[in-house]
């Protein structure tokens, strides 16, 4: 592993270089497409924080339902029994699977709430965030990228136990609605965290040096 | 300034060099920390192994049971591509599609195209198709979730062992092979030598 740094810092914006989102290409950032793949070229994401915070109250508004819903509803014996999220976490508990209770708890509660909470204080961070805390800001936005897709787990759960548990009169599960609003919450977030460009929280900090 | 070989990091927009990177080595950014690339001689090679083996794997996984449950004298024995069937068939088409474009479609697409890209550098073809399919392998790549849905199927599997016996079919084991080598085959296409490569091609 190696740095290859240049000694000053040096940003491809104050040289008027624009970096493709798409191949990395620095082309003169008065241009409309990248010259080298032909995605469309900007400085800096387009509209990055509205779009962000539009996307992150979206995802808070779907959480709603997928909370308060039953992500899946267990028909034994023909009688149906429906369960939200935390009422899966609290059965697996009484059941004694302390860990799995965790890791679905983990994915499924944890991961969406503290990504929403991460996501919204990047976004208020960028014009009010201390200078100094700029590394540790942009490595917790990468967390919050990577972790986005993990919370699906809970989702492809529903999936799999539907498609496997279908023992007709005895033991059937179905899917329950806030399996999909629980979906739209991991997909909206993941959009939120494509729409946050955290260069303009260096942008900012270079601009209070000054 | 001669911009060859340079490039921005997308974290914080410092500008690095990475045209000197030896084989095996990688760069990251000084001032964030943020990873840029990573120079592999034999890439084209590797991702070309890697990503027709997982597209057979899928294509193993997708033909065989995945996983059967069995209980009280009755059985029953799911597939791949069951997991998104029967949410349709219970009448969430929406959820169904999600769940199909996330563990089947997307990979395999992003995989085609990835075999397609290498085949033309590997003969160093240059044909029209390279960028756009480019393009749409990077914009893609975020949105496929094989690991993800591998480890769905283990706590599945933790969440129902007690209930039942359920016994792993030949499908199981080709998609846990077949999520290695999808992880595998993504980490090999390196973003900016790629684009490099493609650009060269092109000049
Ligand atoms: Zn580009
Ligand atoms: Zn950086």
């Amino acid at each position: 592993m190696r740095n290859v740094a240049v000694d000053a810092p040096l940003t491809a914006a104050s040289q008027g270089l624009a970096s493709c989102h798409l191949c990395l290409k620095l082309a003169a950032a008065n241009q409309q497409r990248c010259p080298r793949c032909g995605a469309a070229l900007h400085l800096r994401k387009s509209n990055s924080l509205e779009r962000t915070l539009a996307l992150l109250l979206t995802a808070c508004v779907l959480y709603i339902p997928a909370n308060v819903l039953p992500i899946m509803v267990t028909d034994q014996f023909g009688q149906p029994t429906p369960s939200t999220i935390i009422g899966g976490v609290v059965l697996l508990i009484d059941m004694g699977s302390v860990a799995i209770a965790a890791v679905i708890f983990f994915a499924s509660v944890m991961i969406p709430v503290s990504k929403l909470a991460m996501m919204f204080y990047l976004c208020w961070s960028v014009r009010k965030g201390p200078a100094e805390t700029v590394r540790q800001r942009t490595v917790l936005y990468r967390i919050t990228e990577f972790i986005g897709k993990w919370s699906m787990i809970d989702v492809f759960v529903v999936a799999i136990l539907v498609a496997l548990i279908n023992l007709s009169n005895l033991l059937v599960i179905r899917p329950g609605a806030a399996a999909m609003a629980f979906a739209g919450v991991v997909i909206v977030s993941m959009l939120a965290a494509e729409s946050f460009d955290p260069r303009l929280m260096w942008d900012q900090r270079e601009k209070s040096d000054e | 300034m001669n911009l060859e070989g340079f490039l921005a990091c997308p974290s914080c927009d410092v500008l690095f060099d990475i045209s000197t990177l030896e084989d095996g080595e990688s760069a990251h950014c000084s001032r964030c920390g943020h990873f840029l690339s990573t120079y592999r001689a034999d890439a084209t090679q590797r991702v070309i192994a890697y990503t027709s083996s997982a597209l057979m794997l899928l294509a193993l996984a997708c033909s065989y049971p995945f996983m059967s449950f069995k209980a009280s004298g009755l059985e029953s024995v799911m597939t791949l591509p069951q997991t998104a069937l029967n949410l349709w068939h219970y009448g969430m088409p929406g959820l169904a599609f999600l769940v199909a474009a996330f563990i089947i479609f997307i990979p395999a697409l992003v995989l085609v195209l990835m075999l397609a890209l290498n085949v033309a550098l590997l003969f160093e073809r240059d044909c029209d198709w390279l960028r756009p399919v480019g393009r749409l392998i990077y914009w893609l790549q975020n949105w496929s979730m094989v690991e993800v849905f591998f480890i769905g199927v283990l706590v599945s599997l933790v969440k129902i062992g007690h209930m039942a016996t359920v016994i792993m079919g030949l499908s199981f084991w080709a998609y846990a092979l077949f999520s290695l080598f999808f992880v595998l085959s993504l980490a090999g296409l390196d973003r900016a030598q790629y684009w490099q490569r493609i650009e060269a091609l092109q000049s």
